[in-house]
């Protein structure tokens, strides 16, 4: 208790915030998440976007209770339940699904037409994506962190409905939310990319949907903007430069970067000079800057390396402070 | 599997199916990772330091022998960095390896200390362009016209002052290229800087030694002393040697061994990659092929390289030019390297683009250490050990101007000190580098153990005989840093040997004093303001 009634952490004025983005399926990141509020001692816990995986590896039956599958791009075999076990263990550590398939299903899909294939791929990813999520109510049954859940662009469409229905899990995508003193804006939607991801927009749309919940918003000074693609020429978008075939482009052997944020994003920064600005998306670019009054932090992503890149958020009053962290 | 782990089969595997997302296909290619490293290993500046050192510390050595030396003590080195930067990509470099592996004060210390003495190569650089890129050159130019101007240009970019104003000149145009073009500028005057230094200190000298010979570089040579003013200048420089007790002594282990040291410059800079990993992934055996096959290269350009340069300056010569009085020959300074490839030459424009070459090898160096010391300045900065400040980019030309300020200004003391002082020589970063090394093989030894999961979950899980092969792998790694340490604490010529620089080996642990004390100071400011720079590398539970 302060000298005066409540103090600053009571009142919602201070808190610690813990973000992290882009764990694309890693099971084991998602767990270290959870974990954050005893750790870190975070009150609000947002996770960013692009929680899905990108690829399925197919454990197929090859006879006498062993599975082969494609790991690292060699080809491994498993035997027995215990050595299965394990090898599922090894393909979710590094953000992919392992999936239990017959010859016949791998044949089946295999000849599948992309779009039915995509579809497939997204029944394997939410059947796990919904046991991630229930796991929240147990891993933060101790605490009273809130913790704020949105897609990113590279979440397809079913994701949504999880979120939202997920016990001790709070939806935050394209609304606003608030905590303690503080609000917070949110839209996992990208600009264009070259990849063709389930969210996408044109900048002028993305520009329209950022303005529509700008304007709701009473207090700038005191707004959190959880925006999944960074501002452009940030130093938080900086991302190796791709040719026609997206192939990395290199110069002397070194490798071409350049900005790949949204024009959208950072206009409306530094129209409405929030007090933070998180973002993800581009996995090479953990920076922190200032874009006006606002810090902008992206902790980049590492989620192939069993670690969970994220970042501690101080805030307190009208100020921000930032540490990131690698847990 | 007999041995309870999921093992390799040995045909092929069913498919991984992927869908659409960003960031699929953003791989790097194996041969530019290649590339990168065989660039940054500098072998033809190692080649240039041997020649220009042989004749005062390693008389009767052998270049390949010593090579062949330091790329068994490196090899193991070489694969280890290439697992470590497989199981932790994009992530930085060896501060990142060494700070989860061990502590991130052992990890903040090891990295600040190969940041210091990037630091003080600076001043080796920047003297070497001076005497032997632009000195060079004017006295190259007297020797072929006899034009006294020349020489009289020339010494006096070997003096004191002009050694450091030369220096710090290069450094401050450097930091210029940053501030006005940004990296982008920097990226094209570097595509054509690795063309000169292509030319000028690979083929050229190549082609110079191939259809050169002795005969014509001695004629070359009493062309180039009668310009000079000295009839008759290579027998005057034998005969002037002899007198100095200079007696040509055949091939000598000892001076072999000592002269590892040399070639280990490569090793300080081979394993870049791991930085370049630090933007973009790579495959599973892009490592393993890209920094073991730059050694492989390295050898490959040695094994070329010496025999045409011998071809036409024997081991016996360039012995002789240490001990010989210049002014007996006609000369100011005894003829390093590049101005005996001039002279070899036999035309002031080919020699020219010799010089030209050897020193842009030099200057490109300079804003490629200013951005591997920015980024290192970054990494401390995001972890709050060093003021945010540090991290500040320019909007404008998107440099970071305070950690380009700060190496600037740690670059032009270096300059100073090597104009002003014979505080440091040729090879006594070296040291300073191969302690970082040291702690990096630590780090793989003990990386099974301290983050069990990130292994295991790794392409590199295996075992030999119950240990981790990365274990097995940081060991063996450990065993040649630590030989390479001895040699260099030996060997008269590193400029760090026991018996005479044993200050040092002192000042190579003091930076580490230095740092450690600046973490644990920083930590306790930072906790003052509510953030504890300890949780920046503490593993979450996953259970």
């Amino acid at each position: 208790m302060g000298l005066f009634g409540r103090n600053k952490e009571e009142r919602g004025e201070r808190l610690r915030l813990y973000y992290a983005s882009d764990i694309h399926g890693t099971e084991v990141l998602w767990r270290k998440f959870l974990r954050a509020p005893e750790v870190y001692k975070a009150q609000v816990l947002v996770m960013g976007g692009d929680l899905t995986g990108k690829a399925v590896v197919p454990l197929v039956e090859a006879g006498d209770g062993r599975r082969e599958a494609q790991l690292f791009g060699e080809a491994v075999s498993a035997e027995g339940e215990e050595q299965i076990h394990e090898l599922e263990d090894r393909v979710r550590a590094n953000g992919m699904y392992p999936h239990r398939m017959s010859g016949e299903e791998l044949e089946r899909v295999r000849e599948l037409p992309e779009e039915e294939r995509e579809r497939w791929f997204e029944g394997v990813m939410l059947e796990t994506f919904s046991r991630w999520l229930a796991l929240a109510p147990e891993r933060l049954a101790q605490s009273e962190a809130r913790c704020f859940v949105m897609p990113g662009n590279d979440d397809p469409p079913g994701v949504d409905g999880a979120i939202e229905s997920a016990e001790r899990i709070e939806a935050c995508d394209d609304r606003l939310v608030r905590f303690g003193d503080y609000t917070m804006l949110s839209l996992g939607y990208s600009n264009v990319t070259p990849f063709d991801s389930p969210r996408e927009l044109p900048e002028q749309e993305l520009g329209e949907r950022i303005e529509a919940l700008a304007g709701q918003v009473e207090e700038m000074s005191r707004c959190v903007f959880n925006l999944h693609v960074p501002p452009y020429d940030s130093g938080l978008d900086t991302a190796p430069e791709l040719d026609e075939d997206l192939t990395v482009v290199t110069v002397a052997g070194q490798v071409s970067m350049a900005p790949c944020g949204s024009v959208a994003v950072r206009e409306a920064i530094e129209r409405h000079q929030p007090l933070v600005s998180l973002h993800g998306h581009v996995h090479e670019s953990r920076a922190a800057n200032r874009i006006g009054r606002t810090l902008c932090i992206n902790p980049g992503s590492d989620y192939h390396t069993g670690r969970i890149s994220g970042c501690l958020v101080h805030l307190d009053g009208e100020k921000a402070n930032y540490q990131f962290v690698v847990g | 599997m007999s041995n309870g782990e999921a093992g390799v089969v040995g045909r092929a595997a069913p498919q991984v199916f992927t869908r659409k997302a960003t960031g699929l296909v953003r791989e790097g290619r194996t041969l530019d990772a290649l590339f990168y490293n065989v660039m940054w290993s500098s072998v033809a500046l190692t080649f240039a330091f041997f020649w220009l050192l042989y004749s005062f510390y390693y008389n009767g050595s052998n270049a390949i022998l010593a090579f062949a030396i330091a790329a068994l003590l490196g090899l193991p080195g070489a694969f280890l960095y290439a697992m470590l930067t497989q199981i932790m990509p994009r992530t930085g470099g060896d501060y990142v390896f060494n700070s989860r592996a061990l502590h991130p004060a052992i990890g903040f210390a090891a990295n600040a200390s190969y940041c210091f003495w990037l630091a003080v190569v600076y001043g080796l650089y920047t003297t070497y362009f001076a005497a032997y890129g632009i000195g060079a050159f004017a006295n190259m130019m007297a020797g072929y016209t006899g034009a006294h101007g020349w020489v009289t240009f020339g010494e006096w970019f070997s003096t004191e002052a002009g050694l450091f104003i030369t220096g710090t000149v290069v450094i401050l145009l450097s930091a210029a290229i940053f501030l006005i073009g940004g990296v982008r500028l920097f990226f094209r005057l570097q595509v054509g800087g690795f063309v000169l230094y292509m030319v000028g200190a690979f083929l050229l000298p190549m082609l110079i030694g191939l259809f050169g010979s002795e005969s014509g570089f001695i004629s070359n040579f009493n062309e180039y002393g009668a310009n000079l003013g000295v009839q008759h200048a290579f027998a005057a420089m034998q005969h002037s040697a002899k007198e100095a007790g200079f007696a040509s002594s055949g091939f000598d282990f000892e001076a072999t061994l000592k002269s590892v040291s040399v070639f280990w410059f490569i090793f300080g800079f081979v394993y870049s990659s791991n930085y370049f990993a630090g933007e973009i992934r790579l495959r599973k055996r892009t490592h393993m092929l890209s920094i073991p096959g730059a050694l492989a290269v390295c050898g490959i350009v040695l094994l070329v390289l010496t025999p045409l340069f011998t071809h036409v300056v024997g081991y016996a010569t360039n012995g002789a030019f240490g001990f010989a009085e210049p002014a007996s020959y006609g000369f100011t300074n005894y003829p390093a390297y590049p101005e005996l490839m001039a002279i070899a030459s036999g035309s002031p424009v080919l020699g020219g683009i010799a010089i030209l070459g050897f020193s842009v090898g030099l200057l490109i160096w300079l804003p490629q250490t200013m951005l591997l010391i920015s980024r290192s300045m970054f990494a401390w900065s995001f972890d709050r050990i060093m003021p945010q400040k540090l991290s500040y980019v320019e909007p404008r030309s998107h440099s970071p101007v305070v950690a380009i300020g700060i190496v600037t200004v740690l670059g032009i003391i270096s300059s100073a000190i090597y104009a002003f002082t014979d505080w440091f020589s040729t090879l006594s970063i070296l040291l300073g580098l191969t302690l970082t090394l040291l702690v990096t093989a630590t780090a793989g030894i003990v990386l099974p153990y301290t983050q069990r999961a990130m292994v295991e979950n790794s392409p590199y899980n295996r075992r030999v005989g119950g240990i981790p092969l990365l274990s097995l792998v940081g060991a063996l790694s450990l065993l040649g840093f630590a030989a390479a340490t001895a040699i260099l604490l030996w060997d008269p010529g590193s400029g760090t040997s026991l018996a005479h620089n044993p200050g040092k080996l002192w000042l190579a642990l003091g930076v580490y004093v230095v740092a450690f004390a600046v973490y644990f100071i920083s930590r306790q400011i930072r906790r003052s303001q509510g953030i504890d720079i300890e949780l920046a590398h503490v593993e979450l539970p996953p259970e």
